[in-house]
């Protein structure tokens, strides 16, 4: 699994540190999304695409 | 039932706090986004399919400020999404700068380090509540712990005094009062002038809290203007209270009018508190309105044109219980398969409290589940007492474990 994230479409909600802690993080500056692992294990798939699903600035693609 | 061509009159009267005027089903169908007067008697569209709304919400052409706010569609009859707000020229940029300052404050990691005090503040709230229960038999959950809650909580980081508690309460009440006229409007007026207060007396010691970086943030940024900046103060201290507050009634109420949900609870609260809180968020339908919106050009959507300057009123209860995204949407069901919802919004202006607002609520219904799996509502729902604002909810939670 290939996980890319936005920046610049990023408006630091936090959804996606709520649904996969272990993926991604929010800056302490800006809290803006900080990608942890860009290549999560295939058993984290559901909750990354449920982050990638509730991101309100759609900023987080994922690839199987 | 079929649309009438003439504009329907906002608001949709309800059955109860819980559910929806009928009304919405039919408009989702024939009319998305239908022409209404609004309850201050302008016109409007208002936007009840989840398509629309989601996407509406997400689209720049759409704003909360108006080229020329005297001649914008008056909203609510409160002083809270009465109208326009916020500099038509600035806007985007005015926001940008407001989510940067405040957003690392509310981060999702920030909110779970919160979670074990919030723990402790409602394990004292429940203990006070269950001493109360043993001389009365009955007790107001809403008074003992889903107000103190969330004001602790917002005062805290915001750095407002808890013991003004009964004075802001009392002026959010009547800013988003619905039936009292001018007299909203003075409230808010209040509720600005307390807030310079507080403002100015944190200036020679600021400290670590949300309102000081403000104070900070506006004293080094000329284009930060001093009257928005004390707007948003307030806008923090009315939205961190008033919206949890009424949540919190809500869930509860959803829960215990069927006693299969609270059960279903109890029986696993670690397992099952993140669904229930979603599915509250989803189907708990605070107020008899929407989020509102001016378009800044014409735009084409659902059969419709929409001119430049606008009113939108997006229904956010009617978008969560769109039928063609939810199975059985009416139901309160946290097993359901769909997951996402618009209970907090979407877009650039998803609700900057939401991490807040979901380890509350977590805590709250981990914790009433745990410690009191005996409960039920001591009144019937249609007894409860509703408030008559903009973010309606109850006005007592009566309950009881005898």
């Amino acid at each position: 699994m290939k996980v890319v994230v936005d920046q610049g479409k990023c408006v630091g909600a936090g959804q996606c540190v709520l649904a996969a802690d272990d993926v991604f993080d929010q800056r302490d500056e800006d809290g803006l999304v900080d990608l942890l692992d860009a290549s999560p294990p295939a058993e984290r798939l559901a909750d990354v695409r449920h982050a990638a699903a509730v991101c309100p600035a759609s900023a987080i693609a994922v690839e199987d | 039932m079929s649309i009438d061509a003439e504009r329907l009159q906002l608001p949709l009267a309800r059955p109860n706090v819980l559910d929806l005027a009928p009304l919405y089903e039919v408009l989702r169908r024939e009319a998305p986004i239908a022409p209404v007067t609004t309850p201050a008697g302008d016109p409007a569209w208002l936007v009840t399919r989840y398509e629309e709304v989601k996407l509406l919400l997400g689209d720049k052409r759409f704003g909360r400020s108006h080229p020329e706010p005297e001649k914008a569609s008056r909203i609510s009859t409160s002083a809270v999404q009465d109208g326009p707000t916020g500099e038509y020229a600035t806007e985007e940029a005015d926001h940008t700068r407001m989510r940067r300052l405040l957003t690392p404050a509310f981060s999702a990691k920030r909110m779970r380090m919160l979670g074990e005090n919030m723990e402790r503040l409602v394990d004292a709230c429940l203990d006070t509540l269950i001493a109360e229960h043993e001389q009365t038999g009955v007790v107001d959950l809403h008074r003992g712990l889903a107000f103190p809650l969330p004001v602790a909580m917002i005062c805290g980081l915001l750095g407002v005094p808890e013991e003004d508690n009964e004075l802001f309460a009392s002026l959010s009440e009547r800013m988003a009062s619905t039936e009292i006229g001018a007299e909203a409007h003075q409230a808010r007026e209040e509720f600005f002038r307390y807030m310079v207060g507080l403002v100015e007396g944190k200036r020679g010691q600021l400290g670590e809290d949300v309102i000081s970086d403000l104070v900070r943030a506006q004293a080094e940024d000329e284009s930060f203007d001093y009257v928005q900046m004390v707007r948003l103060c307030v806008g923090l201290l009315f939205a961190g209270h008033e919206t949890t507050v009424n949540r919190i009634g809500l869930g509860v109420l959803f829960l215990l009018t069927d006693r299969s949900r609270w059960d279903a609870l109890v029986a696993d609260p670690d397992g099952r508190v993140d669904a229930v809180v979603e599915e509250v968020m989803r189907l708990g339908a605070p107020g008899d309105l929407g989020l509102l919106r001016y378009a800044k050009e014409d735009v084409d959507l659902a059969g419709v044109t929409i001119r430049a300057g606008d009113a939108l009123v997006l229904s956010i209860n009617a978008a969560n219980r769109d039928v063609t995204v939810y199975s059985e949407a009416e139901e309160f069901n946290p097993d359901r398969p769909e997951r996402t919802h618009l209970g907090f919004g979407h877009g650039a202006h998803f609700c900057i409290g939401a991490s807040l607002a979901r380890t509350e609520l977590r805590v709250v219904f981990r914790a009433l589940a745990q410690r009191l799996p005996q409960m039920r509502l001591a009144k019937e729902l249609d007894q409860l007492q509703v408030r008559a604002t903009l973010t309606g909810g109850v006005a007592e939670l009566p309950v009881t474990w005898r």
